[in-house]
């Protein structure tokens, strides 16, 4: 009996050998037919990015892109770092400043050679400016309101992150995750600015006894952006979105986020403004680079190919975000422009002291949270 | 090592960190009641379907079967439509938010014990009730209920138990879109995954994802292998008749079936009319109207989504791809498991039970990714491996074959095949002439069962760095349903994606009803 189930083992396996063979055979064709050049992207869902667009640059260059999509900028590091060395990656696109220095820490970027780049404003080559990485768009992160119930009658429109721990705003805040969402990062890196003092950062009791005062009055963490947006917040988009709870009158958001939503709904309405609290927002500036051991020259083509007047100037329709372009602005229709804000004085934390410190930082703002 | 071998930092990383704290708790809570609601809305449906005659009935059964096999990301949406402000409204109240995640899961699995407990409700001959009304512990319904039913449903009943806790305790979607700022086990690792796994970067992830790896993989480990071992007990002869003479009429069973017909056709419904109802902003105020548009736009593609048809064509070739693989693999499977039970009974249970892994294995993947960034390996070449996605749907399916299968192998009469080897005809003659038509039934619902799945699977390619080239239907309803909602034809594009999907479901599904015979009524 036992033969028999050998046999009849041996069998099945022929026949799955078989199975795989031929699976095999129809497959290898697929894979050997495509040898022109190949430019390997790891990036995130970047609405700039539009299949439109990409396919221009093949058209141009004769090199066919392929995309790696991960979830958010913090993926694109990780993918990074886990396949340094496998020389796979050509591009980088998406890196922040709040993530650029651990990725030149970690030693997965190499200086690019694009040289054909359009003028890059100093304002965005402000926290970094090397050949590592090139920006590609920017915007200020800061605190989001509903100026139909925060109209200083119902409720008073905060002018300390304080004020956010009064009882009036027990369970009003949204904030999403330092832990899993960049926005929710840049946040807290201004809060820590908020809290310590410039010159010294060691002192960091203000800023825990905040996120605990804050966690006290019920604030609500979320994953990521999308959950506090659209979910919570009651002053943007997200009442016309299924599963709106809109519980939260202040959010995490962009600081030209009414502007989007003006400009969206057509008709330069919105009831969502920015609060510009002096140190309470965040300069944000997203980065390409040329990925260590990728193939330089082709990165090269679509960076110059990305800061392209042409492709760049449509940052603020594509992918709602600030040109890096010298004599970009937003658009003014439909208000656009008009009810988006530049913070006075914005967090000044440097890339260096973000990346040396991150890690503990965030740890810090998990103590103070459970 | 990244973390080193510390299983106690492992599982106490979980308390101590933000994002994981309760998760346990709640994800056990949540699947061990979603379980016993799915059982109270279940058993009656598929008490009346098994026991009485109706018009329609394989459109009622392929209703009734539907959730299971809808993408739990469409179900989220259908749902959250119906209890938002267009619809009951009860949203806005976070304590409702619990009850819903519950009710959707068993939406979600009720299918799996109306399948389970057919065979048995649609085939037992009903003169044993007859003669147990005689017996003194026959005298009233609850006696008879006690001494008949219990004892033969409960272990197709513990069975789907089992496996709707499962489902629940590693749903994703459901968890993410309804219980927001709750998250399961296996929604939390795959938010923090991707930074596990690397050396002197963020280890407190790699602890996380390590500790609520094994814990998951224990949990589901020993769920799954109770259902094996009860499915094997379950085994035991009872008198079979034709259903004809089961089923009788029951007017009052529409009661429960009409009520069971709406619970699972709502949230389909939503999502269908989601897709024609685009949102016009006119000053402050926001009306809908009705049109084609967003067909149009799902269709063409915007300019950054891929359109429709991309889609479509890579999910039906995963399909294929699927099919051929999970197939055979699945059969040899299920034919070694049921030959090994002759002589070999213990080797063969342990073969039972490792074919089950794969739904117990999803946990244990993203761990096995964690191990891969530790030991480095060059997994490089894989980035433009076309057919990688199917990989994971192969793995996903080959259980369910087998659970197909299994049954239909062990009713098999030896005979046959061994009259066919007397006539003289070669091993593969005697495959493809004897035994595959006998097997029919059930290799056609294996093969349905098997595109459906591979049509719908989100969860596994979601944990999968994506390629671009890669996207299918259910990708494409992610990566619409990512793009922030101001744009009016996000919600309505991703229900067209969701609505194309489902249809292509809902034909697979009438067409493997067409091919059952109530005979042969198998696992589902």
């Amino acid at each position: 009996m036992y033969k028999e189930i050998k046999k009849s083992v041996k069998k099945r396996i022929k026949e799955s050998i078989v199975i795989g063979l031929f699976l095999m055979m129809s497959l290898s064709g697929c894979i050997s037919e495509d040898e022109s050049k190949e430019l390997v992207i790891a990036t995130y869902d970047i609405y700039g990015l539009s299949e439109e667009m990409i396919e221009e640059f093949e058209n141009q260059t004769g090199i066919s892109v392929s995309m790696i999509k991960l979830d958010d900028a913090g993926s694109v590091l990780d993918y990074l770092i886990k396949n340094k060395g496998t020389n796979d990656i050509d591009l980088a696109i998406g890196l922040d400043n709040t993530y650029l220095s651990t990725a030149i820490q970690q030693g997965v970027l190499t200086n690019h050679t694009a040289s054909n780049l359009g003028e890059i404003s100093q304002v965005a080559l402000g926290p970094y400016n090397g050949q590592l990485a090139v920006p590609f768009d920017m915007g200020y992160v800061c605190l989001n309101y509903d100026n139909n119930l925060v109209d200083g009658k119902n409720m008073s429109v905060p002018t300390s992150l304080w004020d956010l721990t009064e009882e009036e705003w027990r369970g009003k805040v949204v904030i999403p995750s330092p832990q899993t969402s960049s926005p929710g990062r840049a946040f807290m890196l201004a809060t820590m600015d908020y809290f310590t003092s410039e010159t010294d950062r060691s002192d960091t009791s203000q800023f825990e006894s905040w996120w605990s005062a804050m966690k006290n009055n019920d604030v609500i963490i979320t994953s990521g952006w999308t959950e506090a947006y659209e979910m919570y917040y009651s002053g943007g988009y997200g009442e016309t979105t299924e599963g709106y709870i809109g519980s939260a009158h202040i959010t995490v958001s962009y600081c030209h986020s009414p502007g989007v939503e003006a400009w969206y709904s057509g008709s330069n309405i919105t009831k969502s403004s920015s609060l510009d609290i002096p140190m309470a927002s965040f300069f944000q500036v997203e980065y390409i680079s040329s990925v260590m051991g990728g193939d330089v020259e082709s990165s090269a083509l679509f960076i110059e190919y990305l800061l392209s007047e042409e492709v760049n100037s449509k940052m603020p329709e594509q992918n709602q975000m600030y040109s890096v372009l010298e004599g970009n602005d937003l658009p003014e229709t439909s208000g656009y422009l008009f009810h988006s804000i530049i913070p006075e004085q914005p967090s000044n934390l440097s890339m260096s002291e973000i990346g040396d410190n991150i890690e503990s930082w965030l740890q810090l703002w998990n103590s103070a949270m459970i | 090592m990244v973390t080193g071998f510390y299983p106690s930092i492992w599982f106490n990383s979980l308390e101590n960190n933000y994002i994981s704290q309760d998760i346990l708790q709640f994800t056990l809570f949540q699947a061990i009641f979603s379980t016993i609601v799915t059982l109270m809305i279940g058993i009656p449906i598929a008490w009346m379907l098994g026991r009485y005659r109706w018009p329609l009935e394989s459109l009622i059964r392929t209703v009734l079967t539907l959730p299971f096999v809808i993408p739990s990301i469409i179900a989220a949406m259908g749902i959250l439509t119906i209890i938002g402000p267009h619809g009951i409204n009860i949203r806005a109240d976070e304590d409702t938010w619990w009850w819903t995640l519950i009710i959707a899961h068993a939406w979600f699995n009720m299918a799996l014990v109306i399948r389970f407990c057919e065979p048995i409700l649609t085939t037992l001959d009903p003169s044993l009730e007859e003669q147990l009304r005689l017996l003194p512990n026959g005298q009233t319904r609850i006696s008879r209920f006690r001494y008949l039913w219990a004892p033969l449903l409960v272990p197709s009943i513990t069975a789907a138990a089992c496996m709707t806790f499962v489902f629940s305790f590693t749903s994703f979607a459901l968890v993410r879109w309804i219980t927001v700022g709750n998250e399961s086990l296996e929604s939390m690792m795959a938010t923090i995954s991707s930074s596990a796994g690397i050396e002197g970067y963020m280890e407190f992830t790699s602890e996380m994802v390590l500790g609520a790896s094994i814990i998951q993989f224990l949990i589901l480990l020993i769920s799954l292998w109770i259902t094996s071992i009860i499915q094997r007990n379950r085994k035991s002869k009872i008198p079979q008749v034709n259903t004809k003479f089961v089923k009788t009429k029951n007017s009052m069973g529409w009661l429960i079936i009409v009520p069971a017909l709406i619970f699972a056709l709502l949230p389909i419904i939503s999502v269908f009319l989601g897709s024609f109802r685009i949102r016009e902003p006119v000053e402050n105020e926001i009306i809908f109207r009705w049109s084609f548009d967003a067909w149009v736009v799902a269709w063409r593609g915007s300019n950054s989504f891929p359109p429709l048809t991309d889609a479509l064509i890579n999910s039906i070739g995963y399909a294929i791809i699927t099919l051929c693989v999970s197939l055979p693999i699945g059969f040899s499977l299920a034919s070694t498991i049921s030959k090994l039970e002759e002589n070999h009974k213990f080797l063969s249970q342990v073969l039972d039970v490792f074919t089950m892994l794969p739904f117990a294995l999803s946990a244990a993947m993203v761990g096995l990714g964690v191990l891969l960034g530790i030991i480095k390996l060059d997994i490089g070449f894989l980035h433009n491996f076309w057919p990688l996605p199917a990989l994971a749907h192969i793995m996903l399916t080959v259980p369910f074959v087998v659970r197909i299968f299994l049954p239909a192998i062990r009713s098999l009469d030896p005979m046959y095949d061994e009259n066919a080897k007397v006539l003289g005809l070669k091993p593969w003659k005697r495959f493809f002439s004897v035994k595959l038509p006998l097997l029919k039934s059930s290799l056609i619902i294996s093969t349905i069962f098997t595109l459906a799945m591979s049509l719908g699977e989100f969860g596994a390619s979601f944990v999968v760095a994506r390629n671009s080239d890669w996207v299918t239907l259910p990708l494409l309803i992610d990566s619409w349903r990512s793009k922030p909602m101001k744009d009016p034809f996000t919600g309505p594009a991703s229900n067209v994606v969701a609505t194309v999907l489902m249809l292509i479901t809902i034909i697979l599904f009438l067409f493997a009803e067409r091919y059952r015979t109530n005979k042969e009524g198998g696992m589902f």
